[in-house]
């Protein structure tokens, strides 16, 4: 399977507090395309900054973060903004919807940024969105909508534009547990059906009895890098 | 999409966009009510210095605006009457007026007097003259007497029927000498011409001066008062400049024109002083709104808008809510302005004795010049975008992350 990202001696220090916080130390990763990982480690362990890095939401003090072979941590602003828009899918704990937009709207809003065509842009939103058994809720606003219909849209948005990989930053922190469950069965089936990279951070047992390879980070390092077989 | 994106923000939190939209709208009804009332009061003067003066434009006798004396009354030749003619319809009609310095006496009294040999009719279409009269009546050009002012004839104690003596300077060292009955007593509200003017009509005032088909100046009334500098070139290029001149009211009057520069001058501090506090207004409402939507700025970042394409959206909101609120300030502004420009505030103690000194019917005037509206609403409109490059400044520097954890 071919390497979708590739970090070394990745550090990032946050300086602008008073004492020098060390969120990531030298970390050196691989993922592969299909994976499913969970990214886990007590608060405070680095693993939302790690998402942010090797997301490209924010800058390494130090080392690589390699995406179909470019560097993006040394990539400009405004080609980092265009780079992550087609190659990266974020799904974020509070859904992070646009509030004035439609369910079908805000499923095609990257699509839209990325100029896709207009009606393969409402198709594919269409289709994600029944996809995540939305189909009856196109063209409701996000205010309408519980919190697990409103993380299923944040995952159809952002596997609309079929991205390389896809980052959920604790997506299940905020849903019950069937909602939970529920969008985990969804994820899951996408991630072999599309054969869709997953990395989740997060702390939810759920989400880690599902992942095929689990990161544990401590005081941003990387402490256990885990292989599951699950089915 | 990002339009829809930036119009729907608006009326997501309804209350918010109504008070910044209140800001500008209120901006824009205070401008313009400001500015109806200064080019109002602006507009009467001028008004009442053209029609009781200059007229829009007058033919003169090339030396007399130099040297203004009997001997510089110009010829009322055919060439003159061909020039106004051929201005066709922008002549909306001519006043011929011949005038000059006189010592009126009636026994052992005398004072200086103003005489003004005009045609009754053409007064009154410039001046309403005749609305003045007191007591008597007022000549016809066939008419032999003279109408003299309420100053006059209480200064000289002339009554009607009684004579009035006038001895002045004629055309060419002529001495023109004259004894008038008093048919008519006018009064005018400016004490200046309350004490000084008499008047008689055109012909026995030719006669009097010994200056027989002579003016001092033919006065043009337009169509349309914004061509004066135009006509005024035209009607040149008519006339001989060897003997003619044009001018226009704004030269014959430089000490107003000067005046009313000084007064445009200080209105235009009071209004930036407007426009400013305005400013402050809606960069305040800006501030809160923009403040308020952080988190929202840092989610459309981190899920792939370009900060310039949320700069947009940005400006977008700004540019709706600046032209609703500068739209919904002409609407509410107009009404009040209308109603103004139809019922004047009627002044009273030392205001209205102001006016009338300045020789102005004591009212506040308005002004419903379609400008007023336009300028005030674009200045304003300006005045917001600007201040909407607030939210398109935090777009381009805001630190999503945080903000987006906000």
């Amino acid at each position: 399977m071919k390497t979708v990202i590739k970090t070394s001696d990745l550090s990032k220090v946050y300086t602008n507090i008073a004492v020098p916080v060390h969120a990531l130390k030298n970390v050196n990763l691989e993922f592969r395309e299909g994976e499913f990982t969970a990214i886990v480690g007590p608060s405070g362990s680095g693993k939302t900054t790690f998402l942010n890095v090797i997301g490209g939401l924010d800058k390494p003090t130090d080392g690589h973060v390699v995406i179909d072979g470019v560097d993006i941590a040394t990539m400009k602003e405004s080609k980092l903004f265009d780079f992550r828009l087609r190659h990266i899918g974020f799904v974020f704990q509070a859904y992070n919807l646009i509030p004035v937009l439609t369910a079908v709207e805000n499923v095609s809003f990257i699509m839209l940024l990325q100029n896709q065509p207009k009606k393969e842009m409402e198709r594919r939103a269409k289709e994600m969105l029944e996809q995540v058994g939305l189909s009856d809720k196109l063209d409701v606003r996000p205010s309408k909508l519980s919190g697990g219909q409103q993380q299923r849209v944040a995952v159809a948005r952002a596997l609309a534009s079929r991205p390389d990989f896809v980052l959920a930053d604790e997506p299940t922190a905020n849903l019950d547990t069937e909602s939970a469950f529920n969008l985990l069965d969804i994820m899951a089936r996408l991630n072999k059906e599309e054969n869709i990279t997953l990395i989740f951070s997060t702390h939810d047992q759920r989400v880690i009895d599902r992942a095929r390879r689990v990161i544990t980070l401590v005081d941003g390092a990387v402490d256990k890098d885990e292989h599951f077989e699950r089915d | 999409m990002l339009f829809i994106l930036a119009w729907r923000n608006l009326w997501r939190k309804k209350r918010r966009t109504m008070i910044t939209v209140s800001s500008i709208m209120f901006a824009v009804v205070l401008a313009i009510v400001l500015m109806s009332m200064v080019n109002g009061m602006k507009q009467q003067m001028v008004d009442s210095i053209i029609s009781n003066t200059t007229g829009h434009l007058q033919i003169q006798d090339v030396m007399y605006y130099d040297e203004p004396t009997m001997d510089h009354a110009m010829e009322y030749s055919q060439e003159v009457k061909d020039a106004a003619a051929a201005l066709g319809d922008a002549i909306l009609y001519t006043v011929p007026r011949i005038e000059g310095f006189c010592l009126a006496s009636k026994d052992i009294s005398s004072r200086g007097v103003y005489l003004m040999g005009v045609l009754p009719e053409k007064e009154d279409r410039m001046n309403e003259l005749s609305s003045r009269l007191i007591e008597g009546e007022m000549f016809s050009s066939g008419d032999d007497f003279a109408v003299i002012a309420r100053g006059v004839a209480q200064q000289l104690d002339l009554a009607l029927g009684d004579t009035i003596v006038l001895l002045g300077q004629g055309f060419q060292g002529m001495t023109a000498a004259g004894h008038f009955r008093v048919g008519g007593i006018l009064g005018f509200p400016l004490p200046d011409q309350d004490n000084t003017l008499v008047y008689l009509p055109l012909k026995e005032a030719q006669t009097f001066f010994a200056a027989p088909d002579r003016l001092i100046s033919l006065i043009l009334m337009l169509d349309d008062p914004t061509r004066s500098d135009q006509l005024a070139e035209r009607l040149q290029q008519k006339l001989d400049e060897e003997w003619y001149t044009v001018k226009t009211w704004e030269e014959l009057m430089p000490d107003k024109v000067a005046a009313f520069d000084a007064r445009d001058a200080q209105v235009r501090v009071f209004a930036w002083v407007l426009y400013i506090v305005a400013g402050f207004g809606i960069f305040g409402t800006i501030i809160t709104m923009v403040h308020e939507r952080l988190r929202e700025f840092g989610i459309l970042l981190s899920i792939g808008l370009k900060r310039s394409q949320l700069a947009l959206v940005c400006m977008l909101e700004t540019l709706f809510i600046s032209a609703i609120g500068v739209i919904a300030g002409i609407v509410a502004g107009f009404p009040i302005v209308y109603w103004f420009y139809n019922n004047p505030i009627a002044l009273s103690d030392d205001l209205a004795d102001v006016m009338i000194d300045y020789g102005l019917e004591p009212f506040m005037s308005f002004s419903i010049a379609s400008d007023i509206f336009f300028y005030q609403g674009l200045t304003i409109f300006i005045i917001a975008l600007i201040v909407g490059l607030y939210p398109v400044r935090k777009a381009f520097r805001l630190d999503m992350i945080s903000a987006a954890r906000n």
